[in-house]
C-alpha cells in the first residue's frame, strides 16, 4: 500500500500509458527489458513507447544500460537498480570488452597454485591418504590466494574463481571433487564444498599425432597414386631421416 | 573394410607369401566367403593353385573354412586378421620382454610358421640359440621346453583346434571338411614330452656324421626323426592374449601418470592375478580381496598391509574409477573396471588428437562439449571463457573437419 502511494506520488501528472510502461520495466527488475519487449507487453505503438521512455528517463525514473549480450541492445530498468551480471558481463567484462588476457592470467595463477600444492604433498612423503588430502584446495582457499595476490583490479567473488577453475578442468589440468561440509565451515555453500587438485594427463600424446600424417593439412587428399601420396610426401621423408 | 585396408592387406600378403597367395587372399577379403570352385573361376587360376594358396593361408591362420548346411565348404579371409601381420614385431618384442630371448624366438617361430608341434619348435629354437652362443656351448632342449610351458601357462600360445577322432565303425562317409575343435580345458595343456637333446649348429660338422656329404646328412636327420611323440598336436600364437597384455600395460601406465608408481604396481598386480581368470572381453575383473593382493605383490615391494589398504581405498575413490570396491570381506574386495578404463583411455586419446591438431583452446572447447553433450554457441563462450569471435572460429574449424557436429533445435 505504502509503496503504491509513493509511486503514485512519483507518477503524478503521468497518464495511464506511462504508468503501464513503468510497471513493465519495474517487473523486469535488475535484468532490464528491451524496448521491443515493452511494446509487446503493453501493446502500445512504437512512437508512443519511445516518447514515454524519453519522458521517464528525463524524470530519472528509469535508465538505459548497454547489454553485453548484444552491444547494440539497450535494456531499460529502474533508475536506482544495480544491473545484473548477465547484463554487464560481471568481472570479466570492462565496457563490453571481454578481458581475455585477465582471464588467461587468472587461469595460469590458479593452475600454478594447485600444482605447487600437489607437488608439496607428493614431496612430503607422508602416507598416501594424507598426501592425497593435502594436495586438494577448496575453492575458498584458491579465492583467498588470488585476492591476496592483488592482481585483480575488480573484486572477485568465490563464484568467479570457480568459473576460472572450471576452465582448468576443461583444460584437463585440474580435477574436482565435491564433499559434504558442515554448515558454517569456511568456504562451504549449501552443505557442500568444492575441492580442486592439479593432475597430470593420463597418456602421452597419442601415436597418430607423433607422425606427420596426424598433423597434415592435406590428409584427406592423400592416397597412393595421387598427386599427394605417401611415397612422395616430403614431411614423411624429413621425419624418417631422424 | 575400406579400399585402403584392402590395399594394405594385399601388400602384406604379397610381401610375405608371394603373388599367387596374394591374388587369392585379396579376392577372398573383397568378396567374403566363397567355395573353392567359385574362387578358381573368379580369379581365373587353376584349381591346384587355389588349393595350394588356401593351404598356405589356412596354415597361417589367415583363412578359415566352414561346412555349409548344403554340404559344400566356404572359405573366408577376415581383413582384420590379415592386418594383424603388422603387429607381429610388437608381439615378438613383448615375448622378449617377458621371457627373454627364448620366448622371443618361440613366438617368432610360431608366428612365421603359423602352426607347429612343440617338438619342432623346441628343436628349431634350440638350434637358433646355439648358433648365437660361444663355440662349444649348446642350448639344452629342457630349458626351451620350460619357456614353452611358461608361455602356454600364461596363455600366450595355445593349441590349435584338432580333427576329431574317427571311429572305425562309422558307416557314414567322411564329411567334405573336418570340423576342428579343441577342448577349452586342453587349450593350454602342454603334452608330456620328454625332449632330451641339445641344439645343433648348422655349420658344425663336428658331430657323429663327420665327413659325410651335406645332402646326405640332412636326409639322415629327416629319417632319424620318425614320428614325433606329439604328432597332431599343433600350437599357435594366441594373438588376443597379446592384445590383452597391451591393454593392461596401457591401464597401468595411465595409473602411474595420474597417481604414483606404487599405485600403478598395485594395479599391475591385480591385473596379473586376473590374467587367466577373467575373459578378455569382461567389463571388470573378478573381485580380489585385499589380503590376496597383499600376498601377490612383487617380492621387492615393502609396504605394510595398512598402507596397501590406504592405496586401495584411494584407487577406489579416485574420479578415474579404474578400480572399484565390490565388498568388504577379506579386508575389502576390489575389481578393475576394464570397460571404464578403456573408455577413459579412448577419450584421452581423442582429446590428445584435438589438442595437437587444433591447439589447447580448441581442446578446452572439445573437452567441454564431451562433458556437457550439447551446448549453444553462447554457452560454449561462457563456460570456456573464450571471447565470442575466437570461440566461433574454433568451433567452425572443428566442425569443418568433422570433430564436432551441429544440431538444429527448435526454439520453444
Amino acid at each position: 500500500r505504502i509503496k503504491e502511494s509513493q509511486n503514485a506520488g512519483k507518477m503524478k501528472g503521468s497518464d495511464n500509458q506511462e504508468k503501464l510502461v513503468y510497471q513493465i520495466i519495474e517487473d523486469a527488475a535488475n535484468k532490464g527489458i528491451w524496448s521491443r519487449d515493452i511494446r509487446y507487453k503493453s501493446n502500445l505503438p512504437l512512437t508512443e513507447i519511445n516518447k514515454i521512455l524519453k519522458n521517464l528517463e528525463s524524470k530519472k525514473l528509469i535508465k538505459a544500460v548497454k547489454s553485453v549480450a548484444a552491444s547494440k541492445k539497450k535494456v531499460y530498468m529502474l533508475y536506482n537498480l544495480q544491473p545484473d551480471r548477465s547484463v554487464t558481463g560481471g568481472a570479466w567484462y570492462s565496457d563490453q570488452d571481454f578481458e581475455s588476457e585477465f582471464v588467461e592470467v587468472l587461469n595460469q595463477q590458479c593452475c600454478k597454485f594447485l600444482q605447487t600444492k600437489a607437488e608439496a604433498a607428493r614431496d612430503s612423503k607422508q602416507n598416501p591418504m594424507i598426501q592425497r588430502n593435502s594436495s586438494f584446495a577448496s575453492s575458498h582457499e584458491v579465492w583467498k590466494y588470488i585476492c591476496e595476490l592483488g592482481i585483480s583490479k575488480v573484486e572477485l567473488s568465490m563464484e568467479d574463481i570457480e568459473t576460472i577453475l572450471n576452465t582448468l578442468i576443461y583444460d584437463g589440468k585440474v580435477e574436482m571433487t565435491i564433499i559434504a561440509a558442515k554448515e558454517g565451515t569456511v568456504g562451504s555453500v549449501d552443505g557442500h564444498m568444492k575441492l580442486y587438485r592439479a593432475v597430470n594427463p593420463i597418456i602421452q600424446p597419442t601415436g597418430l599425432i607423433r607422425t606427420p600424417c596426424g598433423l597434415c593439412p592435406v590428409f584427406d587428399d592423400c592416397h597412393e597414386g595421387g598427386e599427394i601420396s605417401p611415397s612422395n610426401c616430403i614431411y614423411m621423408v624429413e621425419w624418417l631421416e631422424f | 573394410m575400406t579400399q585402403a585396408e584392402i590395399k594394405l592387406c594385399s601388400l602384406l600378403l604379397q610381401e610375405h607369401f608371394g603373388e599367387i597367395v596374394e591374388k587369392i587372399g585379396t579376392h577372398l577379403i573383397k568378396t567374403g566367403s566363397q567355395p573353392l570352385r567359385v574362387i578358381a573361376n573368379d580369379t581365373g587360376m587353376s584349381l591346384d593353385q587355389v588349393k595350394k594358396a588356401l593351404c598356405v593361408l589356412i596354415q597361417h591362420n589367415l583363412v578359415t573354412y566352414q561346412l555349409q548346411k548344403r554340404g559344400f565348404v566356404e572359405y573366408e579371409a577376415p581383413c582384420s586378421r590379415v592386418l594383424r601381420i603388422l603387429r607381429y614385431p610388437r608381439y615378438i618384442y613383448t615375448a622378449k620382454t617377458l621371457y627373454s630371448d627364448m620366448g622371443e624366438l618361440i613366438v617368432e617361430e610360431l608366428l612365421l610358421n603359423g602352426k607347429m608341434t612343440m617338438s619342432a619348435v623346441v628343436r628349431k629354437v634350440a638350434d637358433r640359440l646355439t648358433e648365437t652362443m660361444e663355440d662349444g656351448k649348446t642350448m639344452d632342449y629342457g630349458e626351451v621346453s620350460n619357456t614353452f610351458m611358461r608361455l602356454a601357462d600364461t596363455h600366450f600360445i595355445q593349441r590349435c583346434p584338432m580333427a576329431p577322432e574317427t571311429t572305425e565303425t562309422s558307416d557314414a562317409p567322411p564329411p567334405p571338411a573336418p570340423t576342428l575343435a579343441v577342448n577349452e580345458k586342453d587349450m593350454y595343456v602342454v603334452p608330456n614330452l620328454n625332449l632330451i637333446g641339445k641344439g645343433k649348429r648348422r655349420r658344425s660338422f663336428d658331430d657323429e656324421d663327420n665327413g659325410e656329404h651335406k645332402a646326405k646328412r640332412q636326409k639322415q636327420d629327416a629319417d632319424s626323426q620318425e614320428s614325433p611323440p606329439d604328432d597332431g598336436i599343433y600350437w599357435q600364437a594366441n594373438i588376443d592374449r597379446f592384445h590383452q597384455h597391451f591393454r593392461d600395460q596401457a591401464i597401468v601406465s595411465a595409473v602411474a601418470n595420474r597417481m604414483d608408481q606404487t599405485s600403478s604396481e598395485i594395479v599391475r598386480t591385480m591385473l596379473r592375478m586376473s590374467e587367466i581368470t577373467t575373459s578378455s572381453t569382461a567389463p571388470y575383473t573378478q573381485p580380489l580381496s585385499s589380503n590376496e593382493i597383499f600376498r601377490s605383490l612383487p617380492a621387492g615391494y615393502n609396504i605394510v598391509k595398512q598402507i596397501l589398504d590406504q592405496y586401495l581405498t584411494l584407487l577406489a575413490d579416485d574420479p578415474l574409477e579404474f578400480v572399484g570396491k565390490s565388498g568388504d570381506s577379506g579386508g575389502g574386495m576390489y575389481v578393475i573396471n576394464l570397460h571404464k578404463a578403456l573408455a577413459t583411455l579412448a577419450t584421452a586419446t581423442l582429446e590428445s588428437v584435438v589438442q595437437e591438431r587444433f591447439g589447447s583452446r580448441c581442446a578446452r572447447i572439445f573437452r567441454l562439449l564431451l562433458r556437457k553433450k550439447h551446448l549453444e554457441q553462447k554457452q560454449v563462450e561462457d563456460f570456456a571463457m573464450i571471447p565470442a569471435k575466437e570461440a566461433k572460429d574454433m568451433l567452425y574449424k572443428m566442425l569443418s573437419e568433422n570433430f564436432v557436429s551441429l544440431q538444429d533445435r527448435r526454439q520453444r
